[in-house]
This record gives structure tokens, sequence and C-alpha cells, in this order.
């Protein structure tokens, strides 16, 4: 009776193998970045030296991009095949508190000056400890799933989604405080792109009322744009983004775009080859972490950048296909979550570096350098792959709004009824 | 429609978007994008040839007359670059090197790279980049520098501020003396280090400039100059020009005109006709030093001889017009040709011209012809000599000109009017007259200077040696030119043991189109050769002086020349023949 439950019953699934194609779409991606990094981390380095008279050796970036692949591939494993998600959900609540007293304390930390906070360009993101650095909108964004989904489900099991005290004003407070904390406190615009799909997804999957998710869409596009235009910085960076598109002058402002475009287009149909890349030189601004699509771009051309593209997009429907074929309803809103935050990652990074939106300042999932980000969407995925491995064949019916209510208990508890 | 297949069409539409995107940027705009970044990522730079220097002899050995040295352009960003500090640093140090108004560069909106100073020499740029102000570079390049000051400022030129060779030899063979710049072309990093990468990058070398060798005697040019100043000094005369060239070779010797300019402050000069060289460029009208031409024709056609005798009267009439003789002497009666060259008597030029058509009664059109051929064809006095130099051409009447009076036109060209030449042209023509008859294109460029000290002729130039006198035309006129001096010699101003031969020349001026009969304006003249007695000459000199309003005869001019040949017998050691 696999996958053919009828509506109302809980389903037991039997553990089955995994989802392949997440699972090589994942190292292959993983792969590819360390390539990358190989080939024009040298010239980053050789930029920093001779820019800012640091004494980066040429394989630094690697080395560094080496040491978070491994740590990545560890939490990928703990989450795919160690630690079953039971555990994890149980500590979804004080999950989501630690992360938003993290950041709060690197708000503390940098105002009062801290060497613990690490800033870039005005910005306190990071805590500095010492060899590595840490950035804990990061961890926020894997608590803020889990706690969502967490927190949904049992709204659904109490049929309290839609009430407004009951369900608005507790989501209200998490996702504003967290909102705040990485948007405001960090300055950080794409973490919050990020933490916003997360939301919208998971809330669509969550069954709330079609009509106050379109008041929840108008209001949330209505701060976006407020916050916009109160914002010199952001309207700064918006401007330069309508400069470009539409060809006016060359500014500071448009530097970015210009350049990340002149990367991307110059790489033509194959590209200029590993390790030929000009704009990686220190013409493209953070060539090798947010910009390192545009890079890509320029080295494999435009048959790799559909590659690449495809591999994403293969990685995201796949996401989706476990999401729609997993029975429990807090692992099915985990699943769209790690979906929503790996969309908006790969959407928002690769629009902006081909100017369809304005530079955000988010990374691209796997592949741009940088430790912290990749560890925990390592873990994400590394949860996903777990899911795949109890989905049923047949799509669950029912997956959101009119499921409402009867679907609960994950397989595991299934199993330890029937045992 | 489940709502998770609203997150599936989304993700697709996205993608959808996205590869419309790519395919634009790259398969669409590609070479767009190609050609910008060739833009940003390409560093073009020109490496500087190095200018070759100039020499001229001294005692057989080249001695450099025109050095270059290593100067400087402070070039800023006044987007970046501070004020105030910048603006005190060139007040401090290179005041005098300013080359613009920095109140106006810094108002001007957008400017990015300016060049504030140049020709800034080490010393200073050096104390300009101590002061380690941002955002200011040093550009390096050349300027000449001339340590003879003035000396031979007509025949060198100066170097412009855009490094182009004007006028004198820096002009005319600037070719040479420029090389060619090379080219740095080059995928660079942000930085502007040149990368490997790219297939296109090119390096030419830069071919530095010749070294170039003049004929020209640095010793006599300067002691020429000298005597020219002194004659200067003591006459009514404000302009002197000199040429000294061997008729045997071609080579000049010396060329000079005064007053002189300061090549190194080229900028400085009152009039910007200091730069011509009156020698090559400006033709005039040499006077009756051309009836040594017209004399040379008769001889040399067999139509006379120095003996020739003609009845002179003093005047022709000619087409209604009356020419006469400047010296009212000898009148009416038979005058021999020697004698009329003798006292410049221009009805015997007029008569030698009329032998030349075989008619001792008037200028006929077989005359015309004939002395247009030897002017024209044979001494080529209305062409460039083809000397190395910036040169214009002379003017003669064609024989059968449509003009009102061609044959006092005619009349006229055999005492030096009426016709134009340059002093090169002329003095080429005098060289074939004294030098057994053989027409040889003159030269200032001895040749390159090579590394090992070697000197090299410059390839691809063309001298005419041609015969056009017979030796005994030549002998002839020798002969009356010498005879010329007879009063010289007799007053002791030509030692014993020198065969030295001359003749004057006054020309009127044009005035408003007429000539000045006043006779208030004159240009004095005077062409001569030197050498021992009994031999060929060695020396050419012509030498011409002028000033506004200024009446100067060729017999003032003999002066000059007089001072000149004295100076070369002793600077060269010419040894007479007794």
């Amino acid at each position: 009776m696999r996958g053919q439950a009828p509506p109302g019953e809980a389903t037991i699934m039997r553990k089955h193998k995994s989802d392949i194609v997440i699972l090589f779409a994942t190292l292959g991606l993983m792969a590819l970045g360390l390539i990358v990094i190989y080939a024009i981390g040298p010239m980053r380095a050789n930029v920093l030296n001779s820019t800012y008279g640091t004494d980066y050796a040429g394989n630094y970036f690697f080395i560094g991009q080496l040491r978070s692949v491994a740590i990545s591939l560890v939490a990928f494993f703990l989450a795919f095949k160690v630690i079953p998600y039971k555990y994890v959900q149980k500590f979804a609540k004080p999950l989501i508190i630690i992360a938003i007293l993290m950041s709060v304390a690197l708000y503390v930390l940098a105002l009062s000056g801290s060497s613990l906070a690490k800033c870039e360009l005005g910005e306190c993101r990071w805590f500095n400890l010492g060899i590595v650095s840490f950035q804990p909108a990061e961890f926020l964004k894997l608590a803020l799933v889990i706690y969502l989904a967490d927190f949904l489900t049992r709204k659904r099991e109490e049929n309290a989604i839609g009430k407004w005290k009951e369900f608005w004003l507790p989501l209200i407070l998490v996702c504003g405080a967290s909102l705040g904390l990485v948007v405001v406190a960090q300055g950080d615009l794409g973490t919050g792109v990020a933490l916003i799909s997360i939301i919208f997804c998971m809330l669509l999957i969550a069954g709330v009322p079609a009509k106050q998710y379109w008041i929840m869409l108008v209001i949330v596009i209505a701060v976006a744009i407020g916050s916009v235009v109160t914002s010199a910085h952001r309207m700064e960076r918006i401007n330069a983004w309508v400069d470009t598109i539409t060809g006016a002058e060359s500014s500071d402002q448009t530097y970015h775009i210009e350049n990340s475009m002149l990367a991307i287009g110059t790489g033509g149909l194959t590209g200029v080859g590993i390790g030929n890349s000009v704009q990686a030189t220190g013409y493209l601004p953070e060539s090798i972490n947010d910009s390192v699509f545009a890079i890509m771009g320029e080295t494999f051309g435009f048959i790799g950048l559909f590659l690449v593209l495809s591999v994403f997009g293969v990685l995201l429907l796949r996401i989706l296909k476990v999401a729609s074929h997993t029975v429990a309803t807090d692992e099915r809103l985990v699943t769209v979550g790690i979906f929503g935050w790996t969309l908006a990652q790969v959407v928002v990074n690769i629009m902006a570096m081909t100017g369809l939106v304005p530079v955000t300042g988010i990374t691209l999932p796997l592949l741009s350098y940088g430790g912290t980000s990749m560890v925990f969407l390592a873990y994400a995925l590394g949860l996903v792959l777990q899911f795949s491995c109890y989905t049923s064949r047949e799509e669950v019916k029912n997956v959101d709004i009119s499921s409402r209510g009867r679907i609960r208990g994950s397989h595991y508890s299934s199993r330890r009824r029937n045992s | 429609m489940p709502r998770i297949k609203i997150l599936r069409n989304l993700t697709l539409v996205a993608l959808a978007i996205i590869t419309v995107r790519l395919f634009a940027i790259q398969i669409l705009e590609h070479d767009i994008w190609v050609a910008k970044a060739s833009d940003q990522h390409t560093l073009l730079e020109t490496i500087t040839a190095g200018r070759g220097e100039i020499y001229m002899m001294d005692k057989g050995e080249p001695v450099a007359v025109v050095l270059n040295q290593t100067v400087y352009q402070i070039v800023i960003d006044p987007g970046f670059t501070d004020k105030d500090q910048i603006k005190s640093a060139l007040e401090k140090y290179a005041k005098d090197y300013i080359v613009v108004n920095l109140d106006e560069v810094y108002s001007t909106e957008g400017l990015r790279y300016s060049i504030v100073a140049k020709n800034v020499p080490y010393s200073i740029a050096t104390k300009i980049a101590a002061e380690g102000i941002d955002y200011v570079w040093l550009k390096e390049g050349n300027s000449r520098v001339y340590p003879e000051g003035e000396m031979a400022s007509t025949i060198l030129g100066f170097v412009n501020a855009d490094g182009l060779g004007q006028y004198g030899v820096e002009g005319s063979l600037n070719h040479l003396l420029a090389g060619k710049d090379g080219t740095l072309k080059t995928v660079s990093d942000i930085n502007n280090v040149a990368l490997s990468i790219g297939s296109d990058n090119i390096k030419i070398p830069a071919e530095d400039g010749k070294d170039i060798v003049l004929t020209i005697d640095r010793g006599l040019e300067s002691g020429v100059e000298e005597i020219m100043q002194d004659f200067l000094n003591n006459s009514s005369a404000t302009n002197a020009a000199v040429l000294i060239m061997d008729p045997n070779t071609g080579e000049v010797l010396a060329m000079t005109a005064l007053p002189n300019y300061d090549p190194a402050d080229y900028g400085n000069v009152k009039d910007a006709s200091a730069y011509l060289n009156q020698v090559t460029e400006v033709p005039y009208e040499p006077a009756s030093i051309f009836k040594s031409f017209v004399y040379s024709a008769a001889i040399n056609e067999g139509k006379m001889s120095a003996d020739t005798t003609f009845y002179n009267k003093g005047y022709e009439n000619i087409d209604g017009n009356t020419i006469k003789n400047a010296e009212q002497r000898l009148n009416n009666q038979y005058v021999d040709m020697k004698t009329a060259l003798y006292w410049s008597f221009n009805t015997g030029s007029i008569h030698a011209l009329k032998l030349l058509g075989d008619n001792d009664a008037e200028i006929t059109a077989a005359a015309r012809e004939k002395l247009y051929d030897y002017y024209a064809n044979k001494f080529r006095l209305n062409q460039p000599t083809g000397i190395e130099l910036i040169e214009s051409e002379g003017f003669v009447w064609d024989p059968h000109a449509e003009i009102y009076g061609l044959n006092a036109a005619y009349a006229n060209m055999t005492f030096g009017q009426n016709l134009s030449a340059t002093m090169i042209e002329t003095a080429t023509a005098f060289s074939a007259v004294v030098n057994g008859g053989r027409y040889i294109t003159p030269t200032i460029v001895k040749g390159t200077l090579e590394k090992n000290g070697t000197i090299t002729p410059l390839e691809n130039t063309e001298k005419i040696d041609e015969k056009i006198l017979k030796e005994s035309t030549s002998a002839t006129m020798r002969e009356m030119l010498i005879n010329n001096r007879s009063w010289k010699v007799r007053g002791g101003v030509d030692r014993p043991g020198y065969a030295i031969g001359g003749k004057t020349g006054t020309a009127q001026v044009l005035v408003n189109g007429a000539y000045d009969s006043s006779m208030q304006n004159l240009v004095g003249s005077y062409i001569g050769f030197l050498g021992p007695s009994g031999e060929l000459p060695q020396y050419v000199v012509m030498a011409k002086a002028w000033g506004e309003g200024q009446a100067l005869q060729g017999t003032d001019v003999i002066n000059l020349f007089d001072s000149i040949s004295h100076f070369l017998i002793s600077y060269e050691k010419i040894q007479p023949v007794l």
C-alpha cells in the first residue's frame, strides 16, 4: 500500500535508496567550485597582495575552499546518513533561539567594537574565531527552516493556520526578528532575500489561505520598496542597476554589474578556458565568491553556464520532487524551505550577475568561496537526501491546502508504532 | 493546481529567463562585450624611440651639436590628485615648467588626466616625486640640448613639444632622426601588470633614430658667425647669410644666417621668419652674380670670349624700357667682355645674351631659348638642388612666355633680376662655373654615425654630377672672376699665392610689384671662390646682406667675403702657391 494511502491516514514509508541525482548534483557542484577557485584563487591573491600589500600564497584560496568542502561534506553526510531528522526536529525551538541570540550577540559585539565581530566594508556579519570566521546568518537560515516546519506542522494539527493570535502573531515575531537582524543589523540584503524566499515557500505549502497569502505578499513588497526608497545606499544600488540596463554612463556604482556582464559576455559560446580569465585578475569585484558565476561564464562560455544552470535546475526540481513525495508534513516543509533557500541563492545571484536584478550580495550555492554558507547548505541538502530515502512512489495527495490537519507523524514514529 | 506546482513553474520560468538572458549576453552581444573587454584589458603603450643626435665635423672628427636629455612630464588626475598639494609642489619646484592653469584643470568637468608640467629635468622631477602626492605620475621623455647655443640654428631647426622636428635638419631629416616608436600591446590585470593571457599580445621594440653627421665644420661655422656678427655691427645691414661649400664635392661646410635664435627656446622668436633657412628656403634676386652664368653660356657655346668687344652705350632700350649700367663709364666706345664684367655693365651681359642668338643687334627667340637652356636645364636655377634640407625653388621666365616685354625680362635675367633663385641654387651653379664645369648636387649630410664610429652615407640619395660646361669655359670664367678682384690684389687685400675670384650682385627690391627706382632698398650679394694659385678652387663662398629700407650694395658685401676668405685661409691652413 506504499504511496497509496488514502487521505487522512498516516502512511508508513519503508526506507529505500536516496535520490542519487541530488547527491551527484551536490558533489558535482562542489567539485566544480574547487576547480574554479583553483584556477582563479592565485589571481585573487595576487590582486589583494598588490593592492593591499597582503601576503597571500597563490594556493591560499584553494586550500580555504578545500577546507570548506571537507567540512561541508562532513555536515552533508551527518545530515544524510548519521543524524535522523526526528532528533533535530526536537531542537527546533532552541535552535532558532540560539540562532537569533547569536545574531544579537554579533550586533552587540559589533557595536562595542569588539574584535570578535568581523566587519567588511562596514557590515559586521561574521564572528571572528581566530583561524576561522562564522556567519550566524547562515545558521539562522537553517534554524528558521527547521523551526518554521515544526511550527507550521503544529499549527496545521491545531487547525490554527490563518488565525491571527495563534498563527500570524508568533510567525511575524520570529520572522520579523530574523529578518530585522539580518537585513538591518548586518546589512545583509542577500540573506534577507533568502529568508523571505524560505518563508514564502514554506507558507505556501503549509496551506495558508490564498487571500491571506496575497495580503502577506503585498505587505512584504510594500515594506521592501519602503526600505529601498528610504535608504540612500539601497537606492544607489537600484540606480546603478537601472543605469546598467539602460546603458547610461558608467560610474563606480555600475562597475560591478558591468564587469560581471563583461566577464559573461566575453565567454561567448565556449568560454576562454580555465586559467584564461582576465576579469578575475582584479577587474571583477568578489570574483571568487559572489561573482564566481560571472567568472565561470567567462571561462566556460554559454555552454558551460547552461550546463551549470541545468544542474541547479535539476537539483531544485529534484528537491521539489522529494517534497511532493514526502509524506510527513514537517519533513515536507523542511524540504520546501531548503528549496526556497537554494532557489533564492541561485536565482538572485545569477540574475544580479546578468543585470536582471540589482546586486544584493548573495553567494552562489556550493560554488562560491566561503565556508559558513556552504557548510549549512550542505547540511540542508543532506537532510533532503535523508528524506529522499523515505519518499512515496506516488505524489502525495493534498500536499498543501486541502490536506489540512489529518496527516501527522513521521516515518520514524510510524515505524516505532509498528514495531 | 497543487501549490507545489506553482514553485516548480516558478523555478522553470526563472531558469528560462536566465537562459535567454545568458544567450543574449554571451551569443548575441558577444562581440560588443569582447570589444569592451579589449578596451578595459588591453594595455597599449608606446615605447618611445630615442631621437638621433646631430653632429658636425671638427678637425675630421664628428662632434655632437644636438644632444638629448631625459625630461619628465608631470601628469595628474584632477579627480583624485589633491589640488593644494600639487599646486604648492609645482610652484615650489617647477614653476617654469607648468603648462596649464591648474584652476582651469580642476574646474573642467570629467577631466581625468592632465599634463600639468613639461620638460621637467630629472633633478626637479625627483623633488616632486619625493613629495609623495597620490595620483601624480611622471612620464619620461626626451628634450634636445644644444651645447653650442644659438650657433647654426638655421640649419639645425628644433624639436617641437610633440617631439616633431621642425625646420632645419631636425625638420628635413625627421624621418631618420625620429626613429620608429615601438608598441607594447598586452592584456593586463587591473594594476596594469602585463599578463601572459591572450593571443594577440604584441611587443614591437622601438627603433632608435639615427645619429646624423653633417658636413658642416663646427669651427668654420662658429668662426663665420662671429665674422658676420662683426659685419652686422659695423654696417647698415640687419641680416646676413653666408654659405661656404666645396665646389668639387658639393659638401656644404658652413651655412648660416643671422640673427640666430635659440633652438632650446624656439618659441621665443620675434618673427616666425627667423625659422626659415635663408640659404635654401628664400628665393631672391641675386642680381649681377648671374652675369657669370650668361657669360659662361655664351663662352661655352663658342659665341664669345673674354676679349670679344661690343659698343657700350651705357644703356639699352628694350621693349621700350631703358636699362642703364650702374657704372656710367666707358660709354659710347668698344669694351671687351672681361672689362664689362669687371665694371658689371648690364649692357655687357645683354650683349652676351644677344650673341647666344647669333644676332648682336637684338634679343632673338633663339637667344632666349639658349639662355633658358643654361639657366633651367644646366644650372638648374629654377629647381631644388636636392640638398637634404627644406628647399624652395627659383624661377626663370619661359623663353616663350606670353608676357609683355619678354625680351626686357630676359635682359634683366642676364643680370639676375626679374627671376629668383635661392642662395644654394646660385652657389651650386656658380660651383659648376668655377670647378671645371661640373654640376654637383650639394649636400649637408656626411652620413649616419654608427656605433663603431664609422660614418655610413645616406641611402637612396640621388646625386647629380654632370658636366655642363667645358673645362676651357670654366678656366676662362675663373680668370675673369679673378680679374674682377684685381683691385683687391693691388690693394693688398688678396694675398699673393691664392686664386680668389668673385662677383658682386646688387639687386633692386620689388616694392609693391615694381622695382624701387629710388635705390633706397637694395640687397647686396657676393659670390666668390678661393684656392691656391693655379689650382681648382677649394671653396665657394656666397654672402648676402640686407636690411629693411637699407641700400646694401654688392660692394658692401665684399668686405664680408674678404674677412671670411682670410679666416678660411688661416682656419683651413690653405697653403699659397707662389
